[in-house]
C-alpha cells in the first residue's frame, strides 16, 4: 500500500464517519441550533468526499452553496425566531420513534444490499481540473434547456418568496375599495356575510 | 489556452453533434428549438406581467389579464399549429419531445391555466393580494407543467417538476394573512420536497444504471438488462413521486388540507393542470423506461387505482366542506384515469387523454360555480348552498352540470370520457379496476346529486342564512365578466361537448397514435 | 486537500517561466537516496508552514502600519518605544494576549463558544493555498483556484453565527447576524466581480489570471480593462473583512463590540488574527486579479534582453523570482495602506445603508459589468483574451 493510498483510506474514513455521525445528529439532537451547525458539518464533509472523487469544481459549489448559503439562512431563520416554547408531549411518541426507526433501519438494509448486488458499469472516467469546462459545456449543450428553466424557476422562487415576506399590507379592494384582510375568502366559522350583516 | 480547441477534444458524444456543426444556425436547427414556441410564449406573458406589475397595483389588474390571455392564447394556438408534426425530432439535444402526447397534455395544462387565470382576477383583488404577481407565479407554475409533459431526460424532468411544485408551494400560502394558507403551504413544501427527494434517490439510481446518461431513452435501455432489484427500488422510488403529483392513495395525505387552506383558483389548477402533468410524467417514464417491468408497475397502479377510488369517493360523503369534497372527489377521479394508464393498450391512453380534457371542463366550471358562490358569500360550506335555486339560477344550473358530469351521467361529457376508460379497462381485461369503478361511480353519483339536491329541492323557508340573505347579482365589477365567461364556457363544454365528442375523440387516439413511445410498447 | 495531487506542478509550464522550487529540492532529496514518495512528503509540509509564518508576519507587519499610519492620520507619534519606530510592538500585543485568561462566559455555550473563531480562522487561512507569488511559488495550482477561495470565505460567516449565538450576550447575536448578513450580501457582488476577470483569461486558476495579463508590463494589467470590476472588488473585499466603513457587525457605539464583546485572550487574538489575515489576503488577491499579480510594471523578458541575459539563466530566473514576490507584496501592501487610510478618514454607513450599496447599486452594477465584459470578450477578442 502506497503512502497515497492510505491516505486516501484514512481521509475517507474520517469523512465517512463525520457525515453519517453528523447525519444522524441533525436528526436525533433537540437542539435545533446544534442540528443546524452539524448540517453545516455534514455538508462540508460531503464536500471533502467530492474532494476525494476528484471533484474539486463541485467540491467548492458544494462548500458555496451548501454552506455558505444554505446553511446560513437556515441559522438566521433558527436564530431570527429562536423562540424557546415547551411543545405539548406527543401521544406515544416513543412508540412512533421506534417505528421510524425500524422502517429507516429497514429501508437502509435495502438499499445497501442493492447497492452491493448490483453490478455497476464503470461511469465515466473522471476528468480532475478539466471538470470545468466539461460542466460548462454540458450546460450549454445538452443540459441548456434544464439550465434555463432554472434561471425561471429561480426568478419566481424570488418573486414568491418577496410577495410572502414584505410587510404592506393593501387596505382595500382597488375595484370596489372594501377592507380586505390578505386572507381566503371563506372564511372559517363565520361567513363573511353574516358578520357584516349582523354588524 | 484555445477554449474552442479544448471544447471540441473534451467533448461528448452530445457535445460531437455541436462541435460538427459549422455555425449558431446549424445550431439552433440541431436545438430545433422552435419545439418550445408554446412555452416560449408563457415566458414572456410572465416577463410582461412582472413588467407591467412595476407600474404598481392599478395598472397591473388592468394589464394583467390581457397579457396573460395573449400569452396562454398563443401557446395553445402554437401548440395547434405543432399537431401531428411530420418527421419528430427530439429538442435541445434530446432533453425535451414535442409528440402529440406531449402537445396534448400541454394543451390541457395551458386551458387550465388560462381559465383558472379567469376565474382568479376577482378573488385575488378581493382578498387584496397583489394581481401581477399571483399571475407570474401561476404562470411559471404552468411552464414547468408544460416542460414536464415533454421533457425526456432526468434533469429537465427533474427542474420542470420543481418548477411546478415550487410555484404550486407559493400559490397554495398566497393568502398569506390566513394561518389555514400559511399552515397548507407548510404541508405542500414539507411533503412536495420528500416527494422530489424520493425521486432524486431514484433518478440517481437510473443514472447509476445507464452508466453515466440522464436521458429516459438510456434508462429503458439499461432498464432492459439490468437486475431487477435495483430497478425495482428505483421504480418504487419514481412511482410514489408520480403517485404524489396525482394525489393517489396511499399518498394523498396532502390534498385535502391543501385544497382547504388553498386559494379556491389555485385549487382549480392544482386540481386540473399539476395531475395532467403528473399523468404526463407517469406516462413518459413508466411506459418509456420501466417497459420490461410493466407487470410490476401495473399491479402497483392497479392497487393504486383501487384505494384511490374506493377512498376517494367513499371519505368525500362525508365532507361538509365544497373544496374538501372536490379534493376527495379529484383523488377519486385520479383513480379513474389510472384504469388506462394500467390498461396499456391504444384505447386506455386514449382515454386517458381524453379523460382529462373532459375533466379540464368540468371541474373548473365546478370551481367557477363555487369561487362564484364564494365571493358573493364569504362560504363554501355545502350546508349553504341549500335553496340556492331562489336566489341564483345560474350557479345552481351550471354547478348541477358539471356535478353531474363528474359523476358520470348521461348525456354529460364526462360520461363519455368514463365509459371509455371502462370500456378500454374491460377489453383488456382488467375486471376488477371496471367493477370498483363501476360501484365507486355510483357512490360519487350520491354525493354529487345531494349537493344538487340541496341547492334545488329544499323550498325558500328552508333556504341556510347566506342564501337568505343573499346579495343583488350584479356583474359589474373588473373581473367579473371573465368569470362568469369561463364559467358559461366550461359548462357549455360540459354539456354539449358529450354529443358532439367525436372531434375529442380522434384528438384523443390520434394523440395517441403520434407518439413513439406509446407506440413501442403496443408493438 | 494537499493530498490532491498539484496539478500546477506537472510538466507543461513553461520552465522559462520561473523557478520551480519543489522540482528541485525533491531532486536533492533523491539524491541524498530518498525514495521519491519520501522526497514529496518531506515537501508538503515546507509551503505550508512557510506561508502560515508569512500570513502571521504579514499580520504583525499589518498591525504595526495600522497602529503607525492611524496615528499619522491623527497627527499623533503613535507606538515608539518598542523596538526602532515601535516596530515590536505588535509582538508586545500579541504576547500581551497570549498570556491573558482564557474566560468562557458562565452562560454560555462552551463547545461552540470554542469552535467559533477556529471555524473563522481556518478558511482565512486554506485560503492562502491559491495566492501566488511567482510562476510556481504558491501551495497548490488547483483548477478551481479563486472559486476555492470565493467558496471557502462563505464558510467565515457560519463561525461568526456561531461565536455570536454561544455568547449568550444579545449584542453578540446581533453582531453575528450582522456579520452573515453583510457577508452573504457582498459575496454576490464579489463573485460577479470575480467572474468578469475569469472570462477574460478562461480559467479560475490564479497562476492562469496573472499570466494572462502579462505581456506589456503595467499596460496589460486587468485594472484598465475592469476599472469597474475593480472598484467592485475592492469595496466587497473590505465589506467581507468588516473594515471601515463598512465595520457594522463589531460598531462599538451600537454593539459594543458585536461577535466578540465576550472573547478574551487567545480566542479574542483568533478573531484579530483572522481579520488581518483576511485584509492581507484580500489585498493579494485584488494584486493577482487586477494588479498583474507577481508582475513588474515593465516585462521582465524585455529587461532581461536589454542587459544581454537568457531569460532561463539561473541567475535571471532567482532575480525574477524574488522581484515578483517583492512585487506581489508591495501591491498588496499598497492596498492594505489604502485600507487602513480608509479606516481612518470614513464614517461607518447604517446597516441600511450597507445593505442598500450591496443590493440595489453593486449587485446590478457587477451584473451590468460582466455583461459588457462578455460583448467586448466578442467585440475584441485580442484584448479581453479570446
Amino acid at each position: 500500500m502506497t503512502i497515497a493510498s492510505t491516505t486516501q483510506l484514512i481521509c475517507f474514513a474520517v469523512l465517512a464517519f463525520t457525515v453519517v455521525a453528523g447525519a444522524l445528529g441533525v436528526v436525533l439532537l433537540p437542539n435545533v441550533v446544534y442540528a443546524a451547525f452539524l448540517l453545516g458539518g455534514v455538508f462540508l464533509s460531503v464536500a471533502g468526499l467530492y474532494l476525494m472523487l476528484n471533484a474539486s469544481f463541485v467540491a467548492a459549489a458544494q462548500v458555496l452553496v451548501y454552506v455558505g448559503a444554505v446553511n446560513v439562512l437556515i441559522l438566521f431563520a433558527i436564530m431570527l425566531v429562536n423562540k424557546r416554547e415547551d411543545l405539548s408531549a406527543i401521544p406515544g411518541l416513543a412508540l412512533r420513534r421506534v417505528l421510524s426507526g425500524l422502517v429507516c433501519g429497514g429501508l437502509f438494509a435495502l438499499l445497501i444490499r442493492v447497492a452491493f448486488t448490483t453490478p455497476w458499469g464503470s461511469g465515466p472516467e473522471p476528468v480532475g481540473d478539466e471538470a470545468t469546462i466539461r460542466i460548462g459545456e454540458h450546460l450549454f449543450s445538452d443540459y441548456l434547456l434544464p439550465f434555463e428553466l432554472a434561471s425561471v424557476l429561480l426568478l419566481m422562487a424570488m418573486i414568491g418568496a418577496i410577495v410572502l415576506a414584505r410587510r404592506d399590507v393593501f387596505s382595500q379592494d382597488i375595484a370596489t375599495g372594501e377592507s380586505v384582510d390578505q386572507g381566503l375568502i371563506e372564511k372559517a366559522r363565520t361567513p363573511l356575510l353574516l358578520d357584516r350583516s349582523g354588524r | 489556452m484555445s477554449l474552442p480547441g479544448a471544447l471540441l477534444t473534451a467533448a461528448n458524444p452530445a457535445v460531437d453533434a455541436i462541435g460538427s456543426g459549422t455555425g449558431v444556425s446549424s445550431l439552433a436547427l440541431q436545438l430545433n428549438a422552435g419545439a418550445i414556441a408554446p412555452e416560449a410564449a408563457v415566458l414572456l406573458a410572465l416577463v410582461a406581467c412582472l413588467l407591467v406589475d412595476l407600474a404598481g397595483e392599478k395598472a397591473a389588474s388592468h394589464w394583467v389579464p390581457p397579457l396573460s390571455y395573449a400569452g396562454l392564447g398563443g401557446s395553445l394556438v402554437l401548440l395547434a399549429l405543432q399537431w401531428s408534426p411530420a418527421d419528430l425530432q427530439p429538442s435541445f439535444l434530446g432533453s425535451f419531445l414535442a409528440d402529440n402526447l406531449a402537445i396534448a397534455f400541454r394543451a390541457v395544462v395551458a386551458a387550465s391555466t388560462l381559465i383558472t387565470l379567469m376565474l382568479s382576477w376577482r378573488y385575488v383583488e378581493r382578498s387584496g393580494t397583489p394581481v401581477g404577481e399571483y399571475a407570474a407565479i401561476l404562470l411559471a407554475a404552468t411552464l414547468g407543467a408544460m416542460f414536464l409533459c415533454g421533457s425526456t431526460d432526468l434533469v429537465s424532468i427533474f427542474v420542470s417538476l420543481e418548477t411546478l411544485s415550487v410555484a404550486s408551494y407559493l400559490l397554495s400560502g398566497y393568502m398569506k394573512r390566513d394561518a389555514r394558507s400559511s399552515e397548507a403551504a407548510l404541508k405542500y413544501l414539507l411533503v412536495g420536497s420528500a416527494a422530489a427527494a424520493v425521486f432524486l434517490y431514484g433518478a440517481s439510481l437510473l443514472y447509476g444504471l445507464t452508466g453515466g446518461s440522464t436521458s429516459l431513452e438510456a434508462v429503458g435501455a439499461a432498464l432492459e438488462t439490468s437486475a431487477s432489484p435495483i430497478a425495482a427500488l428505483a421504480l418504487v422510488f419514481v412511482l410514489a413521486t408520480v403517485a404524489f403529483k396525482i394525489a393517489a392513495v396511499p399518498f394523498h395525505q396532502w390534498t385535502p388540507d391543501v385544497y382547504e387552506g388553498s386559494p379556491t383558483p389555485v385549487v382549480a389548477f392544482l386540481s386540473v393542470g399539476s395531475k395532467a402533468a403528473g399523468f404526463a410524467l407517469a406516462l413518459r417514464i413508466l411506459v418509456g423506461c420501466f417497459g420490461s417491468f410493466d407487470e410490476q408497475w401495473k399491479l402497483l397502479f392497479t392497487v393504486l387505482a383501487v384505494l384511490s377510488m374506493v377512498l376517494g369517493n367513499v371519505v368525500a360523503l362525508a365532507q361538509t366542506s365544497m373544496k374538501r369534497m372536490l379534493a376527495y372527489s379529484s383523488i377519486g377521479q385520479a383513480g379513474f384515469v389510472m384504469i388506462g394508464l394500467v390498461c396499456g393498450t391504444e384505447d386506455g391512453y386514449a382515454a386517458m387523454v381524453l379523460y382529462m380534457a373532459a375533466y379540464l371542463f368540468m371541474n373548473l366550471g365546478a370551481f367557477a360555480c363555487i369561487i362564484l358562490f364564494s365571493l358573493r358569500t364569504g362560504s363554501d360550506r355545502i350546508s349553504d348552498y341549500a335553496g340556492l335555486y331562489q336566489k341564483d339560477p345560474l350557479i345552481t344550473l351550471g354547478l348541477s352540470l358539471c356535478l353531474l358530469s363528474l359523476g358520470g351521467i348521461p348525456p354529460m361529457l364526462g360520461f363519455f370520457g368514463k365509459i371509455y376508460l371502462f370500456f378500454a379497462g374491460w377489453a383488456d381485461g382488467q375486471y376488477l379496476l371496471v367493477v370498483v369503478g363501476l360501484l365507486t361511480s355510483v357512490v360519487s353519483i350520491y354525493y354529487y346529486i345531494s349537493v344538487i339536491k340541496m341547492m334545488v329541492v329544499k323550498e325558500p323557508q328552508e333556504a341556510s342564512d347566506v342564501v337568505k340573505a343573499y346579495p343583488a347579482i350584479s356583474w359589474s365589477l373588473p373581473g367579473l365578466p371573465s368569470l362568469r365567461a369561463a364559467l358559461v364556457g366550461c359548462v357549455i363544454v360540459t354539456a354539449v361537448g358529450g354529443i358532439l365528442s367525436s372531434p375529442l375523440f380522434t384528438w384523443a387516439s390520434q394523440s395517441v397514435s403520434g407518439t413513439p413511445i406509446l407506440q413501442a410498447t403496443l408493438g | 486537500m494537499v493530498s490532491t495531487p498539484a496539478p500546477g506542478t506537472a510538466p507543461g509550464l513553461d520552465a522559462a517561466a520561473g523557478l520551480d522550487l519543489q522540482a528541485s529540492f525533491e531532486s536533492l532529496l533523491q539524491g541524498l537516496g530518498l525514495s521519491p514518495g519520501a522526497a514529496h512528503l518531506l515537501w508538503l509540509p515546507l509551503p505550508m508552514v512557510l506561508v502560515l509564518v508569512a500570513a502571521v508576519v504579514g499580520v504583525l507587519v499589518n498591525v504595526w502600519l495600522e497602529r503607525k499610519i492611524s496615528a499619522a492620520v491623527q497627527q499623533r507619534i503613535g507606538p515608539e518605544y518598542a523596538g526602532a519606530l515601535g516596530i515590536l510592538q505588535p509582538m508586545a500585543d500579541g504576547l500581551k494576549l497570549v498570556f491573558k485568561e482564557d474566560i468562557i462566559p458562565a452562560r454560555a455555550d462552551g463547545l461552540l463558544f470554542t469552535l467559533g473563531p477556529v471555524l473563522v480562522l481556518i478558511p482565512v487561512i486554506l485560503s492562502w493555498l491559491v495566492v501566488p507569488f511567482g510562476q510556481n511559488l504558491l501551495i497548490s495550482n488547483v483548477g478551481v483556484g479563486i472559486f476555492l477561495w470565493i467558496s471557502l470565505s462563505s464558510i467565515q460567516p457560519i463561525g461568526l453565527l456561531m461565536s455570536g449565538y454561544a455568547s449568550n450576550n444579545k449584542y453578540s447575536l446581533l453582531g453575528g447576524l450582522r456579520a452573515a448578513a453583510q457577508s452573504i450580501s457582498y459575496e454576490i457582488p464579489l463573485a460577479l466581480a470575480v467572474l468578469a476577470v475569469v472570462m477574460m483569461s478562461n480559467s479560475l486558476s490564479t497562476v492562469d489570471i496573472v499570466d494572462q495579463q502579462t505581456g506589456a508590463g503595467i499596460l496589460s494589467w486587468n485594472i484598465w480593462r475592469q476599472p469597474v470590476g475593480f472598484l467592485i472588488f475592492w469595496i466587497c473585499a473590505l465589506a467581507e473583512c468588516e473594515r471601515l466603513p463598512f465595520d457594522l457587525p463589531e460598531a462599538e457605539e451600537e454593539l459594543v463590540a458585536g461577535y466578540q464583546t465576550e472573547y478574551a485572550g487567545m480566542k479574542f487574538a483568533l478573531f484579530y488574527l483572522g481579520s488581518y489575515i483576511n485584509l492581507v489576503l484580500s489585498a493579494l488577491l485584488v494584486s493577482v486579479l487586477y494588479l498583474g499579480g507577481w508582475g513588474f510594471p515593465l516585462p521582465v523578458e524585455w529587461l532581461a534582453s536589454w542587459l544581454g541575459q537568457p531569460i532561463d539563466a539561473p541567475v535571471v530566473q532567482v532575480i525574477t523570482a524574488s522581484v515578483g514576490i517583492v512585487m506581489t507584496v508591495l501591491k498588496a501592501y499598497l492596498l492594505v495602506f489604502l485600507a487602513i487610510l480608509l479606516r481612518w478618514t470614513t464614517p461607518r454607513v447604517r446597516i441600511d445603508q450597507l445593505l442598500d450599496l450591496g443590493w440595489k447599486f453593486l449587485l446590478p452594477i457587477a451584473l451590468v459589468n460582466l455583461l459588457v465584459t462578455a460583448g467586448l470578450k466578442l467585440a475584441f477578442p485580442a484584448f479581453f483574451g479570446g
